[in-house]
């Protein structure tokens, strides 16, 4: 890039463009990482916690579920290592704050279940869960995510009033799968 | 009559770093060179000639062991960038 080079209007106007765009694209495709990362330990921890509830019929394995935020922010921090040369923005740090806040409600809502007040706990945070998904798809401005988060958020609570015990674990498998997808949904679009 | 354009701004690398600013709370340096494709001597040189002019605020620090130099725009270089778009848009009108 020269600094001199005479530009037009038009060839200004088209270089701030580019340039805001292509900026947005590079953080919003390195987000999706994230999105993959949290789909894919929700959906092997979902399904591991089932296989063994369903084969020792315990529900004490459940406790097993306050050990996916330890491995998830470990992971999260190994890959934001990677991360140093981006810049803090806006929509970045917004969606970060939704995705803080869902994971606080989770954790906080899931140890008063356990420990103080019994409550339909998949319900709470499945419903949660599609939430901060939609939220985020309003905020990337992207309508498979909203959609995908729709699905999740209200089929999931439906699907937790009917379902029992340890098969509304496999909504969280589904939930899972969902958020990887919306990683991959985005950085496509981004690519 | 066309408004006049800001010279500081009307130049290539200097509108990109401007732009890419523009659009995120801070950026680091490698960040801006890696999207602009500058040179690190070039991109320097650039960034001190905003930064004199109030466009630009820097902040050398480390990332773990490594020197880091973190760009932010100020709201004087957001306002000059501003007036800068709407002065292009009437030279297109």
């Amino acid at each position: 890039m020269e600094q001199n080079k005479e530009m037009t209007a038009q060839e200004s106007l088209k270089l701030i463009s580019e340039t805001l765009n292509n900026s947005r694209k590079s953080i919003l495709r390195n987000h999706a990482k994230y999105y993959v990362l949290w789909g894919s330990l929700l959906t092997i921890f979902s399904l591991v916690i089932y296989l063994l509830w369903h084969s020792t019929g315990k529900a004490s394995w459940n406790l097993l579920w306050f050990a996916m935020p330890v491995f998830g922010y470990l992971f999260a921090w190994l890959l934001s290592k990677k991360d140093a040369a981006l810049p803090e923005s806006f929509v970045g740090n917004l969606t970060g704050k939704v995705w803080a806040l869902f994971g606080l409600f989770s954790v906080v809502l899931s140890a008063i279940a356990v420990f103080i007040v019994p409550m339909p706990i998949t319900f709470t945070i499945i419903l949660l869960l599609g939430l901060a998904e939609s939220i985020t798809g309003v905020i990337l401005k992207n309508w498979p995510v909203i959609v995908c988060g729709l699905i999740v958020g209200i089929g999931g609570a439906v699907a937790a009033t009917l379902l029992k015990t340890e098969a509304q674990l496999l909504l969280f498998t589904f939930g899972g799968i969902i958020l990887a997808a919306t990683g991959l949904i985005v950085k496509l679009q981004y690519k | 009559m066309f408004p006049k354009l800001d010279p500081l701004l009307h130049s290539e690398l200097r509108l990109a770093v401007m732009s890419l600013l523009a659009g995120v709370d801070s950026a680091d340096f490698t960040f801006l060179k890696n999207q602009t494709g500058a040179t690190s001597g070039n991109l320097s040189v650039q960034i001190d000639k905003l930064c004199s002019a109030g466009y630009l605020s820097v902040e050398k620090g480390f990332k773990g062991k490594m020197p880091c130099t973190t760009c932010r725009i100020t709201p004087a270089g957001l306002e000059a960038f501003n007036q800068y778009v709407q002065a292009l848009k009437e030279y297109l009108k």
